[in-house]
């Protein structure tokens, strides 16, 4: 599953220093407004989680203690698979935090910055499995169809046959980073760009005018007061979402080389699939102790590296000068590179479905009969409308329900405030590949297993503590003036909160955004809780890629369909989400 | 294990719930059935049930059905009927208690030995529904002239179409989809299945016998001895480990960068959409050590009917009548196991013709691979598939067949202890 979650800027924020000091004491019936949000996280999170460790050390009911996990490591590869896993913690964060820094500086200030930024958070966007398919386009180890090995084989100079493999077991995980870095790179790039605007260009002129040179100008001015603080921030996003690669090594690995590929997310999947027992539970809790140290030592790397942010004051008025030239280019190339996947999969969604699979995309000339494949069966429709619902009403639950638990946990300051800001962060980061087996028993219970319900529920119960992290922390943000004036009229909390949602208008819409594009873009919650009657998009398309060539032209007009709405979303709203979310990071 | 209902999408669930919505507005809740099919199979499943007399509705779970069910059983929510793609399934849910003895309608036949795959304890408790034929080779007459009719012809023809596919001057002879796992063991299924007595087949299913035994090894230099010609794959091995099965059927019927393509009865499905041409492939049995023997490989479906479920029981047993299928019959596609059905009702040349040799054979082995417990059976990356992908890996990629034989038993008399059997 991914989160392409702007606001854990915001929520990493949150657990530094109380930085809210207001003493409003929460009204007793509000404590009432919490109740939705713990009975779902309680019931379908939190139980989950502990019944995942007690089927670790547990088989067939009986206690049998570290054998479960003894076994788990006995197992062959599976020092491979938390090595690799590490591996993409590490390295997939630092490219994409180099990256994004170099292409947010190389892009501020200019007349095509703008479009530059654009192109780069498109992918952002995207549905995991999308960007898997587009990159198992680009990567086809066929050189009549794979771009990236034709060219592969013009610059060795050698046969088709001797060609590197992207996609073979030498260098699989490679291919998947660079998909995975391709997606994320716009993300760290808009968190930079509000990072670097937030410093005032006079701290820059004041180290020159001390004499100091380009270096200390980039120390001093900017990487000492908040580069540190973000890099910290945009790396411990990254390193967390790594954990979610799952979707793109399904969609991306053909069988003979998906073990050389396999992260504990996939190896969790495919020795428990959607029971939780045994061996599989033992990987869970390793997974689940990674991710929880993970999530703390960020925390508290944060919050020793940011001492409570203070207002920067109004940006200088005074436009600073654009880039070198040279920096420009740069910015322009890296937004062409990371056009042609774009490109790539629009390409090949125009082509007739047995042009697809057959020959380059360059071949031939365009036409719109993949479309028309796909649009002329009943599925695409059906899973768009399915989706479509469950997307809106996932939001629309999820929205109400973080509004209601937002406003009391917004009263609470000092340990409590940071207590609660903890506990939901580790909510919010659980793998749900780890805690599926228990949570199929929760929904089971409530007569919901295998039904478009508990779909929901499940989505709704792993989207609220974001939301409500969120949520809270710009409630938290709003003037005291105004609170107290609404509560000094004497009015019912009801107003009060509908003050605070008006007043947060982009956290809300960035919230409602968020939710909204991970719904529909999820694949894993589908892939582990939708019963019959649910069609989700992610689904929809994971199951076209098993016979991923013969498929390629429907499969790729598929994505493009798929693709349209979250992108047009992300992108519309982006001003919001930075906004709602990063800004209030920085403030 | 068919391979449609894993590339088909499982999204096809839709009319499902339309049906099942019209059927409960009829008052009697409708009999729910859980299958693996999808796309077109699951259309002509359903045309089939329109036959049963009262309301069924049909759900897709898609390709992971085992994890499905068991969710749902964990939910207290089992479906009444589902037809599963594995008979180790039925055994494992069986064990479990799960399902519900069965009584087949009186015109249910099935080839020798493939009854009791769905049976424990002498207890009776699924019936096969659907059949596939895993020991066919295609290719073009207008390319290979000659059909290999014995093992050591396969061998020589590769190896003279290899040296000319290596001069470049001709198509490689094999295309094989090594991406997907299923498709080498249904190679080594049939290999074996000529090599070892068939007790010994059985044995090794059931998890009774001991993979490092000589029949296994003398099957794995077999394909070692194939697969590590020079020139026997287009675009060399490492390619071919990337080569989904839908491919190497495109390879064929499409490009014609290969000759033969090894695979079950299913392929024209993919041969329909992607040939080129007027001419159609054809077929010819996976050949055996003298021209007589013909390994002859089934896989298939089987309908359960889960405890607690009467109605389950009743419809399972009407599908095992030779009636039931008509529709299918008649639309094509379909291979019956059910040898009662005669011969005329099959509408598709290719299928009447299999089915005639499905009850001529003599000596049917059932898909071993399916037949094996716990993740041993293999999905991607995992089990037995995984561990065929090696040993092409191993015995394409210069090490000794002796080497790779070696450490192939070793792994699967690893992975059948890890699984609960075999020694």
């Amino acid at each position: 599953m991914t989160r392409p979650v702007l606001g854990e800027l915001a929520v990493l924020d949150d657990v530094g220093p109380p930085r809210r000091g207001r003493a409003y004491p929460a009204a007793g019936a509000t404590s009432a407004l919490l109740l939705p949000a713990l009975l779902l996280l309680g019931g379908l999170v939190a139980w989950p989680v502990l019944r995942t460790l007690h089927a670790s050390v547990v088989t067939d009911g009986r206690w049998v203690g570290a054998a479960n996990f003894r076994a788990a490591f006995a197992a062959p590869g599976t020092a491979a698979v938390v090595g690799r896993t590490v591996l993409w913690a590490l390295l997939v964060p630092a490219v994409v935090t180099v990256l994004g820094y170099l292409l947010a500086a190389a892009s501020r200030r200019s007349q095509e910055g703008g479009l530059v930024r654009l192109i780069l958070v498109v992918p952002t966007a995207l549905p995991l499995v999308v960007t898997g398919v587009t990159f198992r386009l680009l990567y086809d180890p066929d050189p009549q169809r794979g771009l990236a090995t034709l060219l592969l084989a013009r610059l060795t100079g050698r046969p088709a046959e001797q060609v590197p493999q992207l996609l073979g077991p030498g260098l699989v995980t490679v291919a998947l980073m660079s998909a995975f870095v391709w997606a994320w790179v716009g993300l760290a790039v808009l968190v930079f760009r509000a990072a670097l605007d937030a410093v005032p260009p006079s701290l820059g002129d004041a180290v020159r005018a001390y004499g100091g040179n380009r270096r200390d100008v980039l120390w001093d001015a900017q990487w000492r007061p908040l580069l540190l603080r973000t890099v910290a921030v945009v790396f411990a996003l990254v390193a967390l979402g790594t954990s979610r690669t799952f979707d793109l090594i399904l969609v991306m690995t053909p069988g003979s080389v998906r073990d050389e590929a396999s992260v504990l997310a996939l190896r969790v999947w495919q020795t428990s699939g959607g029971t939780t027992t045994g061996e599989g539970a033992a990987l869970g809790v390793i997974w689940l102790a990674a991710v929880a140290a993970g999530m703390l030592v960020a925390a508290l790397f944060v919050r020793q590296a940011w001492p409570p942010p203070r207002d920067p004051g109004p940006v200088d008025p005074e436009p600073a000068a654009p880039p070198r030239r040279s920096i420009r280019l740069l910015a322009a190339g890296a937004a062409l590179a990371w056009l042609v996947p774009l490109g790539v999969l629009l390409a090949t969604s125009l082509h007739r479905p047995v042009d697809a699979a057959a020959r380059a995309w360059w071949s031939t000339a365009p036409s719109l009969d993949s479309y028309r494949q796909l649009a002329s069966g009943p599925e695409l429709w059906r899973t768009l409308g399915f989706t479509l619902v469950l997307a809106t009403l996932v939001t629309a639950a999820v929205l109400g329900i973080a509004l209601l638990a937002a406003y009391p946990l917004a009263w609470l300051t000092g340990p409590p405030a940071q207590a609660t800001g903890l506990l939901l962060m580790a909510a919010s980061v659980v793998p749900v590949q780890v805690i599926a087996g228990p949570v199929n028993e929760v929904l089971g219970a409530v007569l919901s297993s295998g039904t478009t319900r508990g779909l929901a529920l499940v989505h709704v119960a792993l989207g609220i503590p974001f939301a409500v992290l969120v949520l809270r922390n710009a409630f938290a943000d709003l003037p005291a003036e105004q609170v107290r004036a609404v509560r000094l009229g004497g009015r019912h909390w009801w107003s009060t909160l509908r003050l605070l949602a008006r007043h947060n208008r982009p956290a809300v819409i960035a919230v409602a955004v968020l939710e909204f594009v991970q719904v529909w873009n999820d694949l894993v919650v589908g892939l582990l809780f939708s019963g019959p009657g649910a069609a989700p998009l992610g689904l929809f398309l994971a199951g076209q890629t098993r016979g991923f060539v013969a498929n390629s032209g429907v499969l790729a007009a598929g994505s493009v369909v798929a693709s349209i709405l979250p992108v047009l979303l992300v992108v519309l709203a982006r001003r919001q989400l930075v906004a709602g979310l990063v800004a209030g990071g920085v403030r | 294990m068919t391979l449609r209902r894993r590339t088909l999408l499982r999204a096809a669930a839709a009319a499902g719930t339309a049906s099942a919505a019209a059927a409960c507005s009829r008052g009697e809740p409708a009999v729910q059935v859980a299958v693996v099919w999808s796309g077109t199979e699951l259309a002509r499943f359903r045309q089939v049930v329109a036959g049963y007399g009262a309301p069924v509705r049909v759900v897709s779970a898609g390709n992971d059905i085992d994890a499905f069910l068991r969710a749902r059983h964990l939910a207290g929510t089992s479906p009444d009927v589902a037809i599963l793609p594995r008979s180790g399934l039925v055994v494992e849910y069986a064990r479990r208690g799960w399902l519900r003895e069965l009584a087949p309608a009186a015109s249910y036949a099935v080839p020798p030995g493939m009854a009791d795959l769905l049976a424990t304890d002498g207890r009776r408790y699924g019936v096969w529904v659907k059949a596939a034929h895993k020991s066919l080779f295609w290719y073009f007459r207008s390319m290979l002239s000659e059909p290999p009719a014995t093992w050591d012809q396969l061998v020589a023809i590769t190896r003279r179409l290899g040296a000319r596919a290596r001069a470049g001057i001709a198509p490689a002879p094999l295309a094989i989809g090594a991406a997907d796992g299923w498709v080498l063991t249904d190679w080594f299924e049939n290999v074996l299945a000529d090599i070892a007595a068939p007790d010994f087949y059985e044995a090794l299913a059931r998890g009774e016998a001991d993979w490092r035994s000589r029949s296994v090894r003398i099957a794995l230099e077999r394909l070692a001895e194939l697969w590590s010609i020079d020139g026997a794959f287009p675009g060399g091995p490492r390619r071919a480990l990337l080569t989904q099965y839908e491919e190497s059927v495109i390879q064929v019927v499409h490009h014609r960068r290969a000759t033969m393509v090894f695979e079950a009865d299913f392929v024209d499905d993919v041969s329909a959409r992607f040939q080129r041409g007027t001419e159609q492939p054809v077929t010819f049995r996976f050949p055996g050590s003298r021209a007589a023997d013909r390994p002859l490989i089934l896989g298939g479906d089987a309908a359960v009917a889960f405890a607690g479920s009467p109605r389950g029981a009743e419809l399972v047993r009407w599908l095992s009548g030779g009636e039931a299928f008509q529709p299918w019959l008649r639309a094509g596609g379909y291979l019956s196991p059910n040898v009662t059905v005669p011969l005329e009702s099959y509408h598709d040349p290719m299928r009447r013709a299999l089915a005639a040799e499905l009850r001529d054979a003599e000596s049917v082995r059932f898909d071993l691979s399916d037949r094996l417990p716990g993740p041993f059976t293999g999905s991607d990356g995992v089990g037995i598939w995984r561990i065929m992908q090696d040993f092409f890996a191993d015995v394409t990629g210069g090490v000794s067949a002796a080497e790779a034989v070696r450490r192939a038993t070793g792994q699967l008399a690893a992975a059948a202890r890890a699984a609960g059997g075999g020694r």
